[in-house]
């Protein structure tokens, strides 16, 4: 007799880690219409920073997470100055230029730490585990689970009632017409930009004390992400949490019905066929809420 | 008596009644030869002076230039940019290897093998080219070779995992080491040469016209009588086989093949960095691009682990300040491209 409970529950973890990594690509895809095949270097970025803030410098884990966050946003800042802006309309050297930062930031990372370093992060919120419908789980993965949840709720009440989310929903509907509107687009795009890099560092964050830590630990997370993001409708919120779920499910009933080596194989299979059958994804990717 | 005259961008020589014009700026070189004595004379020159590093950069760069020749012919074909062009590759040189290695092919049977299934499997992913546009056939084409990978680390008993399969019959051997790589070189040049010679006139012909027209708007094209289903389709598979064929030629000279080397994404990148920092889509820049980027990859070795952080940003910089290419510094005038844009934001 299968029992639902175990698959239920890692759905939830799976689909809420893949939502927090993938929300934040997704905003970019949704307000940018840009691909970023680099986000990955956000994921390795967290723990590195703040990894020698602590072990460099000696600084207390809040303010070396402080400082990890401003270096983010600054060099979020920098690459939309830098590469963003100069290949907007050209999108094949854009996609290119920004894989190519991802690998100098990776191996700029290696080469000062190796995974011989051993780097981890103290950011245990909750020890011990849960006992639930007789499986037990770990308490820093239920607040995954509610941290992921509440973050989405945050975004969408900043899309739908903020004066600045509205702008970015407008522009995400039409540049031309939202700037037209009054709307300064480069200074959203920026913003936009920069905000992205909030969920992936949350992420990067709570799932560190749980996963392997290397300095190209993004790659996969960001493969995820690009298939949370196609399966979903390119740059859509909606499409993304419901997708996140869907590949959640997807990987923990392989997982645990045939065998965890199939997990990407299967998951790369189900967005393949449902791109096949659906080119635009679940939701079409008109505006980002 | 010889008299030697600078005329303009010519240098006129004299010699009795004889008058000898050479063109000095070499934009203006028009003869093909020129390129394919340069290419050949760089292999030989490393065979004569046992250069034997240099021998199989030069053989490995002339087939990354065959690679992005196809990639380039396949997006100017269906108006797409293919993210994949490694998935081919890896079918073409694990058929190559699999035929060889269990049923005893010989390298012209797994070379027909090669065709076959990368031609097959080209002409049933074709489709994609027609149901998918703009960026979701880029990323679909992204996420095909990712699959293969993942099926190359499921079924180790057949591809081998990660130290992948081997060995395979050598490309040649005719028992002295250092004829064996300048044979495979010059088989390499071989390739490339005519790789270039096949796209190049098929993009000066009528057909070439109507990729152009597919480029510019399908639905403009369509509307004019091309039967663009068609030529997307032609487009998408033969240059499927043509990768396959490189797939064929890595396998036998390096006598293994693992998905590990071909199917990850810098692989790709690789391929996407040449046919841009040679020149978008032009395929005589490709052949620039390949061999330095080839080349640039091989230098910063010797300067350690740091190599690592130097090669991509030598590459973004390069792509930073070459906004035409390599070849835009060599042609004389900026001409109309056709490239398959990838058409993400609504403006």
């Amino acid at each position: 007799m299968l029992n639902p409970a175990p698959i239920l529950i890692y759905v939830l973890i799976y689909g809420s880690i893949y939502l927090l990594a993938s929300l934040g690509f997704s905003i970019i895809c949704g307000v940018l219409r840009i691909f970023h095949l680099g986000y990955e270097y956000v994921y390795a970025l967290t723990v590195y920073l703040t990894w020698m803030f602590i072990f460099e410098f000696g600084l207390e884990l809040p303010l070396a997470l402080a400082l990890m966050i401003l270096g983010q946003f600054l060099f979020a800042f920098l690459l939309y100055k830098g590469i963003i802006v100069r290949y907007f309309e050209r999108e094949e050297y854009l996609l290119t230029a920004v894989i190519l930062v991802a690998y100098i930031v990776d191996e700029a990372i290696n080469y000062r730490y190796p995974v011989t370093v051993g780097a981890s992060l103290p950011t245990v919120l909750l020890r011990g585990t849960t006992n639930i419908g007789g499986v037990n789980v770990s308490n820093q993965l239920l607040i995954i689970i509610v941290v992921a949840l509440l973050l989405t709720v945050a975004f969408a009440i900043f899309f739908l009632k903020s004066r600045i989310g509205m702008a970015m929903c407008a522009v995400s509907q039409n540049v031309l017409s939202a700037r037209y509107c009054g709307v300064d687009t480069d200074k959203l795009f920026a913003l936009a930009f920069i905000l992205s890099t909030i969920p992936a560092i949350i992420c990067v964050v709570l799932i560190a004390p749980i996963w392997s830590i290397e300095p190209s630990m993004g790659w996969p997370l960001l493969s995820t992400a690009i298939l949370i993001s196609v399966l979903g409708g390119l740059g859509n919120l909606k499409g993304c949490i419901v997708a996140s779920y869907i590949i959640g499910f997807v990987y923990s009933i392989v997982a645990y019905l045939l065998d965890p080596r199939y997990i990407s194989l299967a998951g790369l299979l189900v967005t393949l066929v449902l791109l096949l059958f659906k080119p635009t994804g679940l939701v079409r990717a008109e505006t980002i809420w | 008596m010889v008299t030697i005259e600078l005329k303009r961008a010519r240098l006129v020589i004299y010699c009795r009644n004889l008058k000898f014009e050479w063109t000095i700026d070499p934009r203006y070189w028009r003869n093909p030869l020129i390129g394919v004595l340069i290419l050949m004379l760089a292999l030989l020159s490393c065979y004569f002076f046992k250069n034997l590093r240099f021998l199989q950069l030069f053989a490995i760069a002339n087939v990354y230039a065959a690679i992005a020749i196809c990639l380039s012919w396949s997006a100017i074909g269906s108006g797409r940019l293919n993210f994949g062009p490694q998935f081919f590759i890896a079918l073409g040189g694990f058929t190559a290897g699999l035929l060889n290695m269990r049923y005893g092919f010989d390298i012209f049977g797994t070379l027909a093998g090669a065709i076959l299934i990368t031609l097959a499997v080209g002409f049933l992913l074709s489709p994609l080219t027609i149901i998918s546009g703009g960026l979701y056939y880029s990323l679909t084409t992204l996420i095909i070779p990712l699959i293969l990978l993942q099926i190359t680390y499921v079924r180790v008993d057949i591809f081998g995992g990660e130290s992948g399969i081997g060995p395979i019959a050598p490309l040649v051997n005719v028992g002295d080491y250092y004829l064996n790589q300048l044979i495979t070189g010059m088989f390499s040049l071989v390739l490339l040469l005519a790789y270039l010679l096949i796209v190049d006139r098929i993009f000066k012909s009528r057909y070439g016209v109507i990729m152009g027209a597919i480029n510019e708007d399908e639905e403009v094209a369509a509307s004019l009588g091309v039967r663009i289903n068609a030529y997307k389709i032609v487009s998408a598979a033969i240059p499927a086989a043509m990768l396959g064929i490189t797939g064929w030629f890595f396998a036998h000279s390096f006598r293994t093949f693992a998905g590990t080397t071909y199917l990850p994404l810098d692989v790709m990148l690789k391929i996407l960095l040449i046919t841009m920092i040679g020149g978008r889509a032009s395929i005589y820049g490709s052949v620039l691009g390949a061999y330095f980027v080839t080349l640039i990859e091989d230098f910063l070795r010797q300067f350690g682990q740091i190599n690592y952080v130097l090669f991509p940003l030598t590459l973004l910089l390069c792509l930073l300040f070459l906004s035409e290419g390599l070849w835009g510094l060599y042609r004389k005038r900026k001409y109309r491209e056709y490239y398959p844009a990838i058409r993400i934001r609504r403006r």
